[in-house]
């Protein structure tokens, strides 16, 4: 039995990271223009079919790969923020909100368009298919690849924002920005920046999802960028740590409800999930590591 | 400026004379309402290929009543229940004179009643829930075999030849089919002296199943095989998760098992020991089959997809016959002739509907996969 428990936390891990990959890049984005993205999740569906077509294409190694992934994901991120949301900049912050569906429906759309709504199977190098048994508890390389993937990208993030000139000119623009742009910090960079980071990492987590899982479509991008929203809201938007935690407290949320109550709730998960949503919010409005956040809308 | 007169006559011309002829020999209209998107996408796309390529096959050999042209307006739903009504009453508003369509249960009881309102006659190509007849009514008429049918097939086969005794059963608990499925499953396995040790649940769209396989894991007694009740889209992913958690026991299910994803999600390595049964026709030398499969090639540049490519074609191939014996596509007097229906040669084998409760009496195929590879192991046929 202790194994079992055991084997359901580093399942709720492995989810939690997964999540965790996607949420951070959202939060990161919302941090800085306070736009939610919900095009996010596709960009996590382009990172996966740009890697199966450069798997199927050529002898490419993954490593390069994912160098590759992550700057398709970035030039699309910058595509998008050039063409939709930097002309509505000064609006009203739901114009951006729902410029953001009409960008995830025309991408979901596209998909269905160019690559057809059948899943298709996602190819993956042997290495990462790798099956490590450890005790009682068994894992693949692919799933500890995300969990080192999500938790280092985390810490770069982190000091980025902290540390660096680019991170000071973000935390400049996030507080205002038009203060920001007073003081000669070049905002459409910055957010343009902001943009390519967050969605190179969108495209690096549709990597992962198509490795840990083996089938995509053009619309998985959904249920990702729904969970990364959940994740981001409940670690207190904007807040990359808020949306790890928030992240992992999914994931092993998920995993725990279904793994602990009996089986005939384990088809509530996602009600399960929305549920805590609506509590955490009700608790603390601002999320768990959120700071009081001033609403400019 | 001269070109554009000319150019504005010559698409006027071909109007008219399009009018003209579509006006000499009207075209009978099927409705061929599909999911052609989401979830369902890689049951009911194949389904449509095959009705649209048995439409296209009559139309070439002249048509049916004396020349007139059968087509089939295909209707996208989207995996929605809301599309689907829609889609249903954009159908009967086109004057068409029999609908056909949908792999699964739930989407025909969001369509078929509508139909069954303006007594236009239903033909399901693929849902197979022994109660639709019963359910929607006298124009409600089922291509496949019924639940029933397939559960005990893959149950006898489950006890008899895999000698399985205990068994886990996980079930999608979004959807009629998958919940009928089970049931019936459970009910013969029980009644063949099995034990049923473990249920578990999950929904259409769920990507990860890591909990309910570290519970599958820890089950006692230790189960023999698992019986998952599940449509295309989870049953790669259940079988990848399952075989790469290091669990090797017996995958058996149904015909939502019938898809290409069974093998290529795992990968050939991964990919063994699935059982699932299906409708007859792969690996099936009758005539039909062999025409079948030769002319689907020929069209789509590929081998069927599934057995839901067959049983689209056979969807429309029925209604063709009926509309030939009643020699009109007057709904009442169609809805008789296709109730009246008896030993059609389909792809997937003979349909009579000689059964009280509607469902045709369909031998089943039980497929098993291995390293990737798909054999016909047996086939079952009903007792009554």
């Amino acid at each position: 039995m202790d194994g079992y428990i055991a084997q359901q936390l580093l399942n709720g891990l492995i989810l939690g990271s997964m999540y965790a990959l996607v949420a951070i890049g959202f939060t990161m984005i919302y941090g800085i223009i306070r736009l939610i993205n919900f095009a996010h999740g596709d960009i996590v569906m382009i990172g996966a079919f740009m890697t199966l077509g450069l798997v199927i294409s050529g002898k490419i190694s993954f490593p390069v790969i994912i160098i590759l992934v992550f700057i398709g994901g970035a030039l699309m991120g910058i595509l998008i923020e050039r063409v939709a949301f930097r002309p509505m900049r000064g609006a009203p912050q739901v114009t951006g909100f729902i410029t953001s569906l009409a960008i995830s429906i025309l991408l979901q759309n596209l998909g269905i368009l160019l690559l057809t709504a059948q899943p298709r199977n996602f190819f993956c190098p042997d290495y990462l298919q790798t099956i490590y048994h450890l005790g009682p508890v068994s894992l693949r390389a692919i799933d500890l690849g995300i969990v080192v993937t999500a938790v280092v990208l985390m810490i770069f993030l982190v000091l980025l924002v902290r540390f660096t000139r680019l991170g000071m000119a973000m935390r400049a623009t996030a507080e205002n920005l038009n203060v920001a742009r007073l003081m000669g910090i070049n905002i459409n960079r910055t957010i343009m920046l902001a943009f390519a980071i967050g969605s190179g990492l969108a495209g690096v987590a549709g990597m992962m999802w198509g490795g840990k899982y083996g089938q995509i479509d053009p619309l998985l991008g959904f249920v990702p960028g729904l969970k990364a929203f959940v994740a981001a809201v409940i670690g207190g938007v904007g807040s990359i740590p808020g949306a790890m935690l928030g992240a992992y407290l999914l994931g092993f949320g998920e995993v725990l409800f279904v793994g602990l109550l009996p089986p005939i709730y384990s088809s509530y998960r996602d009600a399960f999930v929305f549920t805590t949503l609506i509590m955490i919010l009700l608790v603390l409005p601002n999320g768990l590591l959120g700071g009081k956040t001033e609403d400019k809308a | 400026m001269k070109r554009t007169i000319f150019g504005t006559f010559a698409v006027l011309f071909m109007v008219v004379c399009f009018t003209v002829a579509s006006m000499a020999a009207e075209p009978i209209k099927l409705g061929a309402l599909y999911n052609l998107t989401g979830g369902m996408s890689s049951i009911d796309a194949p389904s449509l290929n095959g009705a649209k390529l048995q439409a296209k096959l009559i139309n070439e050999s002249g048509g049916l009543l004396g020349g007139r042209m059968l087509e089939v307006i295909g209707i996208d739903t989207k995996t929605d229940q809301k599309a689907t009504a829609t889609g249903a009453k954009k159908a009967l508003s086109k004057g068409v004179v029999a609908g056909l369509g949908y792999g699964d249960t739930t989407f025909v009881m969001a369509s078929a009643p509508l139909f069954q309102a303006k007594g236009i006659p239903f033909v399901t190509s693929g849902a197979t829930h022994p109660e639709l007849p019963k359910w929607v009514g006298n124009c409600m008429f089922m291509t496949p075999f019924g639940d029933d049918d397939q559960s005990f097939a893959i149950a006898d086969f489950a006890y008899n030849k895999l000698k399985a005794r205990n068994v886990v059963v996980w079930t999608d608990n979004s959807m009629d089919f998958t919940k009928a499925l089970s049931k019936f499953f459970k009910q013969r396995f029980k009644e063949l002296g099995g034990k049923v040790v473990l249920e578990d649940f999950f929904m259409m769209g769920d990507k990860d199943f890591s909990a309910q396989i570290a519970r599958l894991k820890a089950a006692s007694p230790k189960p023999d095989a698992v019986f998952i009740s599940a449509i295309p889209n989870e049953a790669g992913l259940t079988v990848k998760q399952i075989r790469e958690a290091g669990l090797s026991l017996a995958i058996v299910s149904g015909d939502g098992f019938d898809t290409e994803l069974v093998s290529t999600v795992p990968g050939p390595k991964l990919a063994n020991d699935v059982y699932f049964a299906t409708h007859t026709y792969r690996e099936d030398p009758r005539p039909e089959v062999v025409a079948f499969v030769k002319a689907y090639e020929k069209e789509y540049g590929r081998p069927p997809e599934n057995a839901f490519a067959p049983l689209g074609y056979d969807a429309v191939g029925l209604i063709a016959n009926a509309i030939k014996k009643a020699g009109t596509t007057e709904k009442v007097a169609l809805r008789k002739a296709l109730a009246a229906t008896m030993g059609y040669k389909g792809v997937t084998g003979e349909i009579s509907y000689t059964r009280p409760s509607g469902v045709p009496m369909k031998a089943v195929a039980i497929v098993g996969v291995k390293n990737g590879k798909y054999d016909l192991l047996e086939t079952w046929v009903p007792e009554k």
